[in-house]
């Protein structure tokens, strides 16, 4: 998963926000001012953003428009967090995997 | 005090803004609330704030003048909010809108409301779309147009619909190997008898042409009759397997082709989003070109429930023009209702609006006479599958629901928990219909008989201790 760069018809190149830096697992790792975390995960090669309660089968993004609740994760502590609608901030601490309930 | 409007929108796509602008722009006090950041819905997506672009396509810009309008109507605009309940006591005259976001107000009261709250992607299940690296064909649009990320290096889409053939080129652009677009329905005999609504939009053949030369320059092949019908990978997709789908939406394995993969992209048209509008117990009723379950209405586009609304895709799918036009409807009418205008200027408007309006429906009859998801592509999952992804129901398990005696979604819920889970439903409810429609074929069950999932607030899951402020305010308020 790679952040485009060049532009094209259909996707005009654009000027991305600040450059930030987060916390993911215990691992830094850089994103965009204005990216979701969703997004910044995937350019930083994290795809399994959680692990289903009963099978324990690996999920992550799926609708991106945060109505399927499969791409949960905790933030700052907070569990159970859309990735896929939650702009990032510098300093966030995202971590993967963990309690599934709000 | 809880602030009190004549009118309250939900969804700020290009129903909702219409609506609103309509409304506001005639003195109607309007309200809108959107659980997104910036206001354009799906179709009218905007980069991040933050985010400086170089360029833009035409429906960027076209959905900026439409944005642009709305932002300097006179409204009050709640973002990133969701709306978890709509209620009202019987003697009441005005509904009570229950709000999540970061603004400090939970409520808000409003006679009329208009609900836009747009379609999502229709979730079909196979095995292993639960794989991360499986995605909607909506997710990969945002990431995409809005992030400007490739989602992976090699994939397939599979799905039904324009929207499969705009995802591809996109994601080509992108750089992206699409290995192979799969249209589950085979259009060609069909879609000659529809030319001539065709030719009348002519602006949707061109876009529809800008997306298709991509993908051929790009020599990625579209196959229509074709579908995805297993993915595989350990902690992400590794492997597509793709086969023939017959009329029914049957696959033909014979024909399998097995794709390594990154990524696979899935839409089997979409589905108009309608909690709210069952929350609320609007009448419904079952589509399948339309998307399946939708509310009915009047030409006015009023619910089956006095002050209440539904326009756009959120009410059957349609398109965005259709949601324009649908929305200047009910904003005009609330306009009227609300003494705004006179019933002369509200009928003249309305009658000016009818032949676009037609237009677009004889748009519409085309889009679900080509796109409409086959009931048999139930048969890609097996026992095993889930369907529900939330409380990891297996069709086996429905299958299982149905031979003791289930015979309704509902039934089907109380018994494995399908539905019950953080989306209510929303991803399985499709998938969960068919088996039990498959499974009591002899006994003509039908997507009507069926039913659909009843929807209670919270709409969306809260924070407990939001739920004991929201508790607290309304003792200060009774
Ligand atoms: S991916 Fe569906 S809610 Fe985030």
């Amino acid at each position: 998963m790679k952040r485009i760069i060049e532009g094209s018809p259909l996707i005009p190149k654009i000027e991305r926000g600040k450059k930030i830096q987060v916390i993911v697992d215990d691992k830094r790792i850089e994103a965009f001012e204005g990216e979701t975390v969703a997004a910044a995960l995937l350019t930083a090669g994290i795809t399994t953003f959680r692990h289903s309660q009963k099978n324990k089968e690996p999920r992550g993004l799926y609708c991106g428009m945060g109505i399927c609740y499969e791409c949960l994760v905790t933030i700052n502590g907070v569990h159970a967090q859309r990735a896929c609608i939650t702009t990032i901030k510098d300093g966030m601490r995202i971590e993967t995997c963990k309690e599934l309930k709000l | 005090m809880i602030g009190s409007y004549e009118l309250a929108v939900i969804g700020a796509g290009p129903a909702g803004m219409k609506a609103a602008i309509t409304a506001s722009q005639d003195g109607v006090r309007t309200v809108v609330i959107d659980s997104f950041l910036q206001p354009g819905g799906q179709y009218f997506m905007q980069a991040p704030v933050e985010y400086k672009p170089l360029g833009q396509t035409q429906t960027e810009k076209t959905g900026k003048e439409l944005i642009q309008q709305f932002s300097s109507s006179p409204l009050t605009i709640f973002k990133g909010t969701l709306t978890w309940g709509i209620f009202k006591e019987e003697n009441e005259e005005e509904w009570l809108i229950a709000l999540f976001g970061d603004s400090e107000t939970k409520f808000i009261r409003s006679k009329n409301i208009v609900l836009a709250t747009g379609a999502y992607d229709t979730p079909i299940a196979f095995p292993g779309w639960t794989l991360p690296g499986v995605i909607t064909c909506g997710a990969a649009l945002i990431l995409l147009k809005s992030h400007r990320i490739a989602p992976g290096t090699r994939a397939i889409v599979t799905g039904t619909g324009p929207l499969i053939l705009s995802v591809s080129a996109h994601l080509l652009e992108a750089g992206v190997n699409v290995l192979a677009i799969c249209e589950s329905n085979t259009i060609l005999p069909k879609g000659i008898g529809h030319a001539p609504t065709m030719l009348s939009h002519m602006h949707r053949l061109k876009e529809g042409a800008k997306y298709m030369n991509v993908i051929l320059k790009n020599k990625a092949p579209y196959k229509t009759g074709w579908s995805i019908n297993r993915a595989e990978g350990n902690d992400h997709v590794e492997k597509a397997f793709i086969s023939k789908v017959d009329k029914k939406g049957i696959p033909f394995l014979a024909s399998q082709v097995e794709h390594q993969v990154d990524l696979v992209v899935s839409g089997y048209s979409l589905t108009p989003n309608t909690g709210l509008a069952r929350m609320i117990g609007c009448e419904m009723d079952y589509q399948a070109d339309r998307g399946g379950w939708v509310p009915s209405r009047n030409e006015k586009m009023q619910s089956s429930i006095s002050g209440i609304f539904i326009v756009g895709d959120g009410a059957g799918i349609g398109g965005a023009e259709n949601a324009e036009i649908e929305g200047q409807i009910a904003g005009n009418e609330i306009a009227l209702r609300t003494g705004h205008i006179n019933l002369k200027t509200g009928q003249e408007r309305f009658q000016e609006l009818q032949p676009r309006l037609r237009n677009q429906k004889r748009f519409g009859k085309l889009y679900g006479d080509l796109f409409t998801p086959k009931p048999g592509l139930i048969s890609l999952a097996n026992d095993d599958t889930i369907l529900c992804r939330c409380e990891e129901v297996t069709l086996g398990e429905v299958k299982k629901a149905v031979a003791m005696g289930a015979k309704t979604i509902g039934e089907v819920k109380m018994i494995t928990r399908s539905g019950m889970g953080n989306c209510q439903g929303r991803m399985c409810e499709h998938s969960i219909t068919g088996a039990i429609v498959k499974a009591l074929s002899a006994e003509l069950a039908t997507f009507k008989t069926v039913g659909f999932n009843s929807i209670r607030p919270p709409l969306h899951p809260l924070p407990v201790n939001f739920l004991a402020e929201v508790q607290k305010e309304l003792d200060v308020t009774e």
